[in-house]
């Protein structure tokens, strides 16, 4: 048995009823999410002080998910995109929120400081396991909840409710000797049913993604983006990928390798789909 | 004035928060709901090759 209490989007509980619990009083912390703005990291340090055992869930708190995309841009490239220029928007004067605005004598508003870069949890607060996966599968959760009911917890620093090999080794398709001479779109070959997505040239990020996902997205024709994070010891799960692709394609020229990875369309939001805020890379240079 | 903060709003997925703001009487005077999380999807998603943007959007979660 245990006790949730907090848990905003099922149950009515406030950040001051946490305030006022005592340090280190709560078991557990399951804290989904990356960090964007200065609430996000108060809740984050106030949660760590109250938590015996603080986990990253989801690929969010992980990598930075896919909202760590917004670090290719910066805070006022994406407050005048969001507020000011996108189509169904009509703001004639130009208003975007501010961290502090009144609305009239006496109504003095606050709202969080929108960071310019999106964080992971780890960058804010000191994390002892991480639940990976966008969304994390819900029997992984509840067979890594099963590790703190039964005092089972691994070393400090593991990733738990997930496997601890590459995808590709649960991965149900057929797989052979790898040779790739070019990348296909979805929409420019029809990917037959039975064979590894990549070696009919459709990148899939299976071999530097961690395994425990159920390969959801492939059973569903669709190949994997990432979102089960990087296996144990890889800094850089984009780049872990890239360094597989460069592996397998044909012939291995220098100069044939670049055409290959030239026709990769976006690569770094196909690289870096759930891990930019948590890559070598980071975020835009200013 | 007085201030009444209900902060976050639970039970729905994503942030908000409500303040209310309270005359002498005691009675409400004026609230304000306020989202305080912005994320930027509008921005990132621009030039994403098009057949990713499906598992690129639900990622948005809830509301």
């Amino acid at each position: 048995m245990a006790d949730i209490y907090l848990w905003p989007v099922a149950m009515d509980f406030k950040y001051s009823d946490v305030r006022a619990m005592k340090n280190g009083s709560l078991d557990a912390v399951l804290f989904s999410g990356g960090v964007r703005n200065s609430e996000n990291e108060e809740i984050a340090k106030l949660l760590r002080e109250k938590a015996k055992v603080m986990i990253a869930l989801g690929a969010c708190a992980q990598g930075g998910g896919v909202p760590g995309l917004a670090n290719m841009y910066t805070r006022e490239e994406i407050m005048r995109r969001v507020y000011i220029e996108s189509e169904s928007t009509e703001n004639k004067d130009g208003i975007v929120p501010l961290e502090h605005s009144t609305a009239g004598p006496g109504y003095d508003l606050e709202l969080p400081r929108l960071y310019n870069v999106v964080k992971t949890l780890s960058q804010v607060v000191d994390v002892d396991y991480t639940i990976p996966g966008c969304p994390p599968a819900s029997m992984q959760i509840y067979s890594a909840l099963g590790l703190i009911w039964d005092d089972m917890l691994p070393k400090k620093g593991a990733v738990i409710g997930a496997g601890d090999r590459a995808l590709c080794e649960e991965c149900p398709r057929k797989k052979s000797e790898k040779t790739i001479t070019h990348i296909y779109r979805t929409h420019e070959k029809l990917p037959d049913a039975e064979t590894c997505f990549l070696e009919q040239g459709f990148i899939c990020l299976g071999p530097a993604t961690r395994s425990g996902c159920g390969s959801r997205c492939i059973k569903s024709w669709t190949p994997c983006r990432g979102c089960y994070g990087p296996l144990d010891d890889v800094a850089d799960q984009g780049i872990k990928m890239l360094s597989a692709l460069a592996s397998v394609i044909e012939p291995k020229e220098e100069a044939a390798i670049n055409a290959v990875l030239d026709s990769v369309v976006d690569p770094l939001r196909t690289f870096h789909r759930f891990s930019l805020a948590s890559s070598m890379l980071r975020r835009r240079r200013e | 004035m007085k201030r009444i903060a209900i902060d976050p709003i639970t039970r729905l997925e994503g942030h908000g928060k409500i303040m209310i703001f309270l005359n002498d009487e005691g009675s409400v005077d004026n609230a304000f709901l306020q989202i305080p999380e912005l994320r930027g999807f509008e921005k990132f998603v621009e030039g994403l090759p098009v057949e990713e943007i499906p598992r690129v959007v639900t990622r948005i979660c809830g509301v």
